[in-house]
């Protein structure tokens, strides 16, 4: 509905949310402006003269689509591991026992700890020289805790994964837990009473409830995590560089003609969230009017 | 409980494309908007920002109107803030001495070389004519980068009462990277690369770059060297070694002379890489970074733009307590931090009595002792009064300290800010692009 619609029927609450719309957007547009202005040198650090040498720099280095692919990587696996995660929790641990209520409590527990607090536990427990390491090494597992394999720093960004995976678990494990509470119960007794066995119930009910449900959320954790820079910062390897690393690196450049390519960078991370937005609209589009 | 009929969500990606279109010119205006602030700004940069017209007139004025001026203002440094150490000393002891002797408060906020710069020219495009902070904490590429971009107020620092003391003749206090001050930075503390090594480890460490080499092959994956600035300090000193010494690359940059030494400094790294912790396949993000390394026996050296880290940091328990500095005998590369005034500092009056008082022998002093931050003084002990020079001979005898003649004798002072930018973009092609 357009704002002059809007006024000629006088329907304050569709002012109000679009009014409430601007202000979220606001400042995300102004961030895209800036970036894009700053992307084709016409402000920011260094900016001299207005083109699209910044753009062309940053897209023909190869450093650039390899911290795209590990960032993506990294992303894919810690939103799987997390969500795979949230979803045995939320199937094994949904009674109403003691039992289940503190593996519950468990599961959630990561859900108050900063994501830099986060990070730093993961140095602790998965460098070469932390927990693992050094247990290993005392029950004689490896002779000494450097022989463990890397998993901070390390090329596949494994630590890094793990770390976002339990840290992004908690908040899909409150997610997944709501859904099966509220959702799955009266049809998933239905089917059993229509004879399907716990397989087939899973398969054919909870999962597409927990899957639909969840996947607003985990198209969140999928962008928090392409674009988180603390935890990265602290267990990311050098070499290829996360896209936030990137930024923070080519923001920091000691040649101030190049600090503008963070700003393409920035726009790159931000493609990546675009068009994971772009591709949960495309699936909800298509599910929702198979939905009962 | 969906709230829109069935069939909705299919149509749903038609009206999006259409509202997609005044989002879309709005970015654009915003970005429109955005440039032609940043025109706007710099046209008024350059005609001169109020700050600047300040400091200029503040310089003319006597000292004691300066000092009225700042009495019972508000001074934001913007400053480093990543070391215990250095916090205590400007909160626990500048602040309230500031506060008792001018009733000036200093707040040191965060911000360091590269954040600088951005925020100012950030603060000029939006039109900021008083910006946030006054002081602010710079050297080399940084004062070399704000000057460029006209963000530094001057020249002030030959005003300040106590730059009397200065140690003027020094090349390595008189020169930041090559430039010349002319005012517009007032040196603040000197410092000198050394390598952090364990005496009980490693109790015959090498003494020069041929030696480490030879022990980096010798000690598989027991080396490394960072990414950030002490690293490229590092891979400096190797650039003066493959340069014949300094000497081969001072007067300015020269791209020539640069290519030769870069290669060598590549040929010496990619000899040596395999033999790097992890392969040098990766690198740690910096000198913290390594200091963990180091203290967790991942690595048998670190590293540190202070000589006398060590000392701090072993107090602090970070580092173990047979840590030590070393110096390599090729020369390590000795250099001053100094403090600027902004553009468009809010207080430029404040700014220039604290960095006055930073300038004071008796802050010196403090500065220097080992219990509180161990960072090299600026001042000519030659200059001060008797009392103060006794009390700075006696901290040299300190043992936790090296010899003051052994840091003379291998200081090298910095080049141009040009290398260092050149470097830091090679290594991080040269490196990172060879990888698979």
């Amino acid at each position: 509905m357009s704002i002059r619609m809007c006024l000629r029927r006088g329907s304050a609450a569709d002012l109000i949310g679009l009014g409430a719309g601007v202000v979220l957007a606001a400042p995300v547009l102004v961030g895209i402006g800036y970036a894009a202005a700053a992307s084709l040198g016409v402000v920011g650090p260094g900016a001299t003269a207005a083109g699209v040498e910044r753009i062309a720099r940053v897209l023909a280095e190869r450093t650039t689509w390899r911290g795209l692919g590990l960032t993506l990587w990294v992303a894919v696996l810690a939103t799987a591991l997390a969500m795979a995660g949230a979803v045995l929790v939320a199937v094994l641990f949904r009674g109403a026992g003691w039992f289940d209520r503190v593996a519950r409590g468990l599961a959630v527990l990561p859900l108050p700890v900063p994501h830099l607090v986060a990070g730093a536990l993961g140095v602790w427990i998965l460098g070469q020289s932390g927990e693992i390491a050094r247990v290993l090494a005392a029950v004689g597992a490896v002779r000494m805790p450097a022989e463990v394999p890397a998993l901070v720093y390390d090329r596949w960004g494994i630590g890094l994964a793990l770390t976002m995976a339990w840290k992004e678990s908690a908040f899909l494990a409150v997610v997944a837990t709501a859904l099966l509470a509220t959702r799955s119960v009266d049809v998933e007794d239905a089917a059993r009473t229509l004879g399907a066995g716990p397989l087939q119930t899973f398969v054919r009910i909870t999962w597409p409830i927990l899957w639909r449900g969840l996947l607003p959320a985990v198209i969140a954790v999928f962008v928090f995590v392409a674009g988180s820079y603390e935890a990265a910062a602290l267990l990311a390897p050098s070499d290829p560089l996360v896209l936030p690393l990137l930024v923070a690196d080519r923001a920091s450049d000691p040649d101030l003609g190049r600090r503008g390519d963070a700003y393409v960078a920035t726009l790159l991370l931000l493609g990546i969230a675009v068009l994971a937005v772009v591709a949960h609209e495309w699936t909800r589009a298509r599910w929702e009017p198979l939905d009962p | 409980m969906r709230s829109e009929p069935p069939g909705a969500a299919r149509r749903a990606p038609a009206r999006r494309g259409v509202r997609a279109t005044p989002a879309l010119v709005l970015t654009a205006a915003l970005a429109a908007l955005v440039a032609c602030g940043g025109r706007d700004s710099r046209k008024r940069a350059a005609s001169g920002d109020q700050g600047q017209e300040t400091v200029a007139a503040l310089a003319t004025l006597p000292w004691d109107s300066v000092v009225a001026r700042a009495r019972g203002t508000e001074v934001i440094w913007r400053m480093w803030r990543g070391d215990p150490s250095i916090n205590a000393y400007v909160d626990g002891w500048v602040a309230p001495r500031l506060r008792d002797r001018y009733g000036i408060t200093l707040r040191a906020v965060e911000g360091q070389g590269p954040e600088i710069v951005n925020q100012l020219v950030v603060e000029r495009e939006a039109g900021r004519h008083t910006g946030t902070a006054s002081l602010l904490w710079i050297n080399g590429e940084t004062f070399s980068n704000l000057r460029r971009e006209q963000l530094l107020a001057g020249p002030w620092a030959g005003r300040l009462p106590n730059a009397a003391y200065v140690d003027s003749t020094s090349p390595i206090v008189s020169r930041d990277f090559e430039q010349d001050p002319a005012g517009y930075e007032s040196p603040w503390g000197r410092v000198q690369f050394a390598l952090i090594y364990d005496s009980t480890r490693t109790p015959a460490p090498p003494r020069s770059l041929a030696e480490l080499a030879a022990w980096i092959r010798a000690h598989p994956g027991r080396f490394t060297h960072d990414q950030g600035f002490t690293g490229t300090t590092f891979l400096k000193m190797v650039l003066y070694a493959k340069a014949g010494g300094v000497r081969g690359l001072q007067g300015g940059f020269d791209s020539t002379r640069y290519a030769a030494a870069r290669s060598g400094v590549f040929a010496w790294l990619d000899s040596l890489r395999p033999f790097f912790w992890r392969g040098g396949t990766t690198y740690p993000p910096d000198v913290s970074a390594m200091h963990r390394l180091f203290a967790n026996r991942e690595i048998d050296f670190s590293m540190s733009n202070n000589q006398n880290e060590v000392v701090t940091k072993v107090r602090q328990g970070i580092l173990p307590p047979t840590a030590r500095a070393l110096l390599l005998t090729d020369g390590t590369i000795a250099n001053t931090h100094y403090l600027g005034i902004a553009t468009n500092a809010p207080n430029a009056a404040g700014a220039m009595v604290v960095a006055d008082f930073l300038l004071s022998p008796e802050a010196q002093l403090e500065k220097l002792k080992p219990d509180v931050w161990a960072d090299g003084t600026v001042l000519d002990a030659t200059r001060l009064p008797d009392e103060w020079r006794a009390r700075f001979a006696a901290l040299d005898a300190d043992p936790r300290q090296l010899p003051r003649d052994s840091l003379a004798k291998y200081a090298r002072p910095e080049i141009s800010p040009r290398y260092h930018e050149r470097l830091a973009a090679d290594w991080r092609s040269h490196v990172r692009g060879r990888q698979p």
